[in-house]
């Protein structure tokens, strides 16, 4: 009798394993379970081509990729693909070492810049001029992917940063949104003095402080700053402009505009955006996502929140109009995929302006294919301020080569948290830079 | 037949050795693939300059090791590291030991408090990490929170957002852990101790305490060595709970040695600065352990 319990007991384990393993195994387009060894290997399986991609879209933006992605499978009945979603912070790394293992997917997600080159330099990117119409993309968008007039990417979508503010909350205090450095001074005063939080902030990843001072380099020293710094043919990272911001983060900071502890909380999970749904904040600096992140965690609380410009500074070289963005997703293609024709016609589908389209009008996004409409009235602002945009900085950790990237963000966190001063943060980034970068 | 005999002997040997290949074999392959090749693998890597995304290496000997010991971030995960060994083994094995023999008291409702006491060690390190990020935020976390309610507002703090209270403020939750698995361990070897001598030592007059200075401590004393080494061993290749509440931040101030190799290895592409800072940690590990088992080897020998 005890010897037939166990051996019961041991086939159900038996069986509960190979079922759990068949499941997992068996999804083609599955977001929570990526099989990376089994998706990156094309093989033609009953006749079929697979390639595999792999993103990092969330909420409505992975709906409409991955209908994308069936509606190309309807349209090439011999091409099946399998699409992988993997976490923002867990990307970098999956995709390095399949990268390094020499398993990457065919299609696969960047942001453009200084990440994608270190792949490039790796030779893991297909090159993709002559193979795709660069005239349908945004300028500022396939220049990110460009490296020496060679294309190694396709963009989709763009992500601007600008303030998002509580409408109510300014209303009922009478305050106007800032134009400029001292207006923000002003507001933050009045609305402490009102016991409110004037600006979230969850810095423990580090990239959300670092807007502020790419913002204030750039309204500081004017646009061009960054790329004489990161190009070595003009002022360096140690130039005054940067001091001056460190030096301005370090007055919002001592002012208290910031809510307690931002060096430790985390964005992702949302803990600064819970202080504006709480009423305890009233505004925050961040990328365009930040609107379908709330709709996600709050739906409605988007129609209280209002956007404007990152204010100028007096006696500095930029406008109001130059602006701080990224490029994401820009999709390439590994230079090893074994369906290169077939990959670059996935590529071309899914930056397409059909997928843009659906995109801005579902998901409040701004697009980087030429030609796409705005409908709604967030996007349509954002697509103003793109449009008089004289200069579109991209993110510096997306920019710079990972190394110096890192840097950029422990030095912008240590100013933010006052372990370090704003002349230490600009050397520190110089000298990082001569050995890097040259010269 | 005596001149047989050796022979006999020795083909028993060998058969009993191959015997004892057969059954130890599958074993020692998978060991020696899956942890004895990698040591060797790593430090074969970090004798090199590389990215780690494609398969070119550039040979550069020990400049890696050089670099590592001029690293001042990596010092302070040394210090880090130590400050977390010595605060694991100063609270989780006492704290694990007090909680073994309360919660065995044969009091009413003793069993609740046995499964209360054991829950920390069953939740997903990460569930762990998100509980205490939000027990410690500034603003709306209970702690803080509490501490306001009893009147102590100003010990208030940003527990994870000033370096001087992070690496604290993680230590703490890692020992609240940690601590469950040393009670259940010592409790099995408090167990382990045959009741007529308890017994004997009752009938004989002696008082709780001298029964617990002079019969349970020296008889757990090897257990207690044990969860030494598996403390300090742990807290030299921690890693979980320091990368998903604070990433090593802010400021360095809760990096760790393997915070430091995964950034560099992933983050800034340096795979073969990486794999020096890993054999590192595994030479320091080894050392310690056989320090700890050394000197528990001549106390043992010395005292008892």
């Amino acid at each position: 009798m005890k010897k037939w319990m166990i051996l019961v007991c041991a086939f159900l384990l038996a069986a509960l394993t190979a079922c759990g393993g068949g499941a997992n195994g068996g999804k083609a387009d599955n977001a929570s379970s990526p099989q990376p060894g089994e998706s990156a290997s094309a093989k033609a399986e009953g006749g079929k081509k697979k390639l595999s991609i792999w993103h990092i879209e969330t909420g409505v933006r992975q709906e409409l990729l991955e209908a994308s992605i069936k509606e190309f499978m309807k349209a090439h009945p011999d091409i099946e693909v399998e699409a992988v979603q993997i976490p923002n912070d867990a990307y970098k790394t999956k995709l390095s070492v399949s990268m390094g293992g020499n398993n990457p997917p065919d299609l696969f997600h960047s942001w453009g810049g200084g990440w994608l080159k270190q792949f490039i330099n790796a030779g893991q990117v297909m090159e993709l001029t002559g193979k795709i119409d660069t005239g349908l993309y945004l300028p500022a968008a396939i220049g990110n992917a460009t490296y020496d007039g060679k294309v190694y990417g396709a963009p989709l979508l763009m992500s601007l940063t600008q303030f998002f503010y509580n409408k109510e909350i300014f209303e009922k205090y009478g305050i106007e949104p800032p134009k400029t450095f001292d207006e923000l001074l002003a507001v933050v005063d009045k609305l402490k003095t009102e016991g409110i939080t004037p600006i979230a902030l969850a810095n423990k990843t580090k990239w959300p402080g670092a807007l502020y001072l790419i913002y204030f380099a750039s309204r500081i020293g004017g646009p061009d700053v960054f790329t004489e710094a990161y190009e070595r043919n003009g002022r360096g990272f140690n130039d005054e402009t940067f001091v001056k911001a460190g030096e301005l983060i370090q007055q919002l900071v001592d002012r208290g505009a910031f809510n307690k502890g931002f060096n430790g909380l985390q964005y992702d999970t949302g803990q600064s955006r819970q202080l504006l749904y709480t009423g305890k904040a009233a505004m925050e600096l961040q990328v365009s996502s930040y609107i379908s992140n709330v709709q996600a965690e709050m739906p409605g609380f988007e129609k209280k929140l209002g956007i404007f410009p990152f204010p100028t500074v007096e006696g500095g070289k930029g406008s109001a109009t130059d602006l701080v963005g990224g490029v994401s997703p820009v999709f390439s293609v590994s230079s090893g995929t074994k369906y290169p024709d077939e990959a670059v016609e996935l590529l071309k589908w899914l930056t397409s302006k059909k997928l843009a389209q659906q995109m801005v009008d579902k998901a409040g996004v701004v697009a980087a294919v030429k030609g796409v409409e705005y409908r709604d009235e967030y996007t349509q602002q954002l697509n103003e301020m793109l449009n008089q945009a004289q200069h579109l900085q991209t993110f510096y950790d997306q920019t710079l080569p990972p190394a110096l990237a890192e840097l950029h963000k422990d030095t912008t966190q240590a100013l933010f948290g006052k372990t370090m001063t704003p002349a230490d943060a600009a050397q520190h980034m110089e000298d990082a830079a001569k050995k890097a970068l040259g010269k | 037949m005596t001149s047989d005999a050796p022979n006999i002997r020795g083909r028993n040997k060998w058969n009993k050795g191959l015997f004892l290949l057969c059954f130890l074999g599958p074993a020692l392959l998978i060991y020696g693939v899956y942890t004895v090749y990698p040591i060797f693998a790593t430090f074969y890597y970090s004798l090199f300059d590389w990215t780690g995304i494609e398969s070119a290496k550039t040979f550069i000997g020990f400049d890696n090791y050089a670099r590592l010991l001029g690293d001042s971030v990596f010092h302070r995960t040394l210090s880090n590291n130590l400050i977390l060994v010595v605060a694991s083994v100063l609270t989780q094995i006492p704290l694990g030991l007090a909680l073994a023999l309360l919660l065995y008291a044969p009091i009413k409702g003793v069993r609740l408090y046995r499964t209360v006491y054991f829950l920390p060690l069953l939740m997903s390190t990460v569930a762990i990490a998100i509980l205490w990020t939000f027990i410690y935020d500034p603003t709306i976390g209970i702690l803080n929170n509490l501490l306001a309610d009893i009147g102590l507002d100003s010990w208030q703090r940003s527990w994870l957002g000033e370096p001087d209270t992070a690496l604290g403020a993680v230590v703490a939750t890692i020992c609240w852990q940690y601590t469950p698995f040393y009670m259940i361990l010592l409790r099995a070897a408090i167990a382990g101790i045959p009741d007529e001598i308890t017994e004997a030592a009752r009938i004989d007059g002696c008082t709780s305490w001298k029964s617990f200075t002079r019969i349970t401590l020296p008889l757990i004393m090897p257990t207690i060595v044990t969860s030494c080494v598996l403390s300090v061993i742990g807290s030299l290749k921690y890693f979980d709970l320091i990368y998903v509440m604070t990433e090593g931040g802010p400021d360095s101030s809760t990096e760790l040695m393997a915070t430091y190799m995964y950034k560099q290895a992933f983050s800034k592409f340096s795979m073969g600065y990486a794999s020096a800072v890993s054999f590192s940690m595994f030479v320091i590990a080894f050392l310690v352990a056989l320090a700890i088992l050394s000197f528990d080897r001549s106390r043992s020998r010395g005292g008892a």
